[in-house]
């Protein structure tokens, strides 16, 4: 039962590595707080938002989803392609007598665990912005399944891409985008029409509906109902993908 | 303890593996010999279940590997020709999330064991990273043998070592025969098949053209050698059957010949026919 520890250990031990260079804590805070400033204490003053709420407000959770997207993906996508195609160290596991879900599970923990981390990260900054931004129940179940439709969409990319370059080009197709277009800097009312099934297809733009939502209305229902999917597509997607290694 | 039957493996257009049939027999280390791209490494990933063949079965311990890759991976070490240990871990850190893999039993005192086996007691604490290329592949070793497995697969374990370090890990691989296990040991240094295997199988472009002792396969093509330069200035190496042929060959030459003994890069050449074709009489 517990044979996702080992695999979600050995990444807890080179995480605790990187973390004690302090260059690491300093680098995922950096995109987040340049946003924080640019978006939220420069450009934001000049924002007006329905119902009263100051931009600043608005923008925080979104930040939070969108560096736990990144946290959580680029992590798993980047560690498993290198120790697939290069460290081999992935092999290990293969060669090891532990279910494939197993292996699914221990890195999917591992890269909620540094998704969370980063979000941590933005939360602590967040104390010392004058928001009206406050922790519910919604804002922690999103996060946590952002964290983990993240890192199992990052176990895809990491067993399909063929080299590392290609880990940064399915970042700069899909999770950039994502980043910008799915709500975090600006509501998806303001996008056009004709580009919104696009963006309702998005997995960010569901968790930044439900990240933001006090209670569950029908809207924030739909939308975890949407993250719940993506959650087990890209889980069970990637479970197959380690089911199936084949060299 | 190894059976493989009719195993055939492609890469697109490149056959790695045409219809390979081997038999290993329990405690003995068997070598494959063969030089880059015979097929070697396919062989040892389709039995340690990191590729699929396209065709064929092979058993280890009468388990059907592709069958119950689960209940295989149970018996088997792999050292793998690449290292492939996490460089940013400790010695120790990497042995326990092995052991781990693996469940072996009592893991903290086994560890403890194999360090002192393996001289790795002072390396424990040590970030792989900061470790000799021969440390790495000692703990490479270990690693492997940490669940001690009936089975060991050693990819080409001494490749990059300097001869020293090389003849240090022939002994611990030695030692690991003496201990029972059986050992397919792939390799392309001629000296170390010699001096570690029990039985060759020479592998060439995906078949196994030669299978037997060394003794056997050098009687077999020829145990004497007669080496010079021809006319034209060609390097010329002939196989001989007995002293007396080696000897009627050499007599013929004036200067530059030398008859040795012959060896089983002498087995290959000969029934490869790489080198053979330039031999002119």
């Amino acid at each position: 039962m517990l044979d996702w520890y080992p695999i979600f250990l050995k990444e807890m031990l080179q995480f605790k590595r990187k973390l004690l260079r302090l260059g690491y804590i300093f680098s995922a805070m950096m995109a987040p707080i340049i946003y924080l400033i640019t978006f939220g204490l420069g450009l934001g003053r000049t924002v007006t938002l329905s119902g009263g709420v100051d931009y600043l407000t608005y923008l925080f959770p979104g930040l939070v989803a969108m560096s736990s997207m990144n946290n959580s993906y680029s992590w798993v996508a980047s560690t498993l392609n290198l120790s697939r195609l290069y460290f081999k160290t992935f092999q290990i596991y293969i060669q090891a007598p532990i279910h494939p879900l197993s292996i699914m599970i221990g890195e999917v923990l591992a890269g909620m665990v540094k998704g969370l981390f980063a979000s941590l990260l933005i939360l602590f900054v967040g104390l010392f912005l004058p928001s009206g931004f406050k922790i519910n129940e919604i804002f922690v179940l999103a996060l946590l399944l952002n964290c983990f439709m993240f890192a199992s969409l990052g176990v895809i990319t990491g067993m399909i891409t063929k080299s590392h370059e290609d880990t940064a080009t399915y970042s700069n197709f899909f999770i950039m985008p994502m980043a910008f277009f799915s709500g975090t800097f600006f509501s998806i009312e303001r996008i056009p029409h004709v580009f919104k099934p696009f963006i309702y297809v998005m997995p960010l733009t569901h968790t930044n509906i439900l990240i933001r939502k006090n209670f569950l209305d029908t809207e924030a229902v739909l939308s975890l109902f949407a993250v719940l999917f993506y959650c087990f597509f890209f889980f069970i997607l990637g479970y197959l993908l380690i089911k199936k290694y084949n060299e | 303890m190894i059976l493989i039957n009719n195993l055939s493996k492609s890469y697109g257009k490149v056959k790695a593996l045409d219809s390979l049939n081997l038999e290993i027999k329990k405690s003995e280390i068997f070598g494959l010999l063969g030089p880059n791209g015979a097929g070697k490494t396919t062989t040892v990933k389709i039995l340690t279940n990191l590729t699929k063949p396209e065709s064929g079965l092979c058993y280890i311990d009468g388990i059907n590997v592709l069958k119950y890759p689960q209940e295989v991976k149970k018996i088997i070490g792999v050292v793998p020709q690449e290292n492939n240990l996490d460089r940013e871990l400790t010695v120790y850190e990497n042995l326990l999330i092995y052991g781990m893999l693996h469940k072996v039993k009592s893991l903290k005192k086994r560890i403890e064991e194999i360090l002192s086996i393996m001289e790795l007691t002072e390396k424990k604490n040590a970030i792989v990273n900061t470790l000799s290329g021969g440390f790495q592949r000692r703990v490479l070793l270990a690693r492997a043998l940490l669940p001690e497995p009936k089975v060991m697969f050693l990819d080409e374990p001494s490749i990059g070592l300097d001869p020293h370090i090389r003849r240090e890990l022939w002994q611990i691989i030695r030692k690991i025969k003496i201990e029972g296990r059986t050992v397919l040991l792939t390799t392309h240094y001629i000296e170390e098949a010699e001096a570690l295997c029990d039985r060759v199988g020479i592998l060439f472009h995906g078949r196994l053209i030669a299978l037997g002792t060394s003794a056997e396969l050098k009687k077999n093509v020829g145990e004497y050698v007669v080496e010079f330069f021809n006319e034209n200035g060609e390097f010329i190496s002939e196989v001989c059957h007995s002293r007396e042929e080696a000897y009627e060959i050499a007599k013929k030459r004036n200067n530059g010949v030398t008859l040795r003994k012959s060896n089983l890069e002498d087995v290959f050449v000969k029934l490869t026919g790489e080198r053979i074709r330039k031999i002119e009489r």
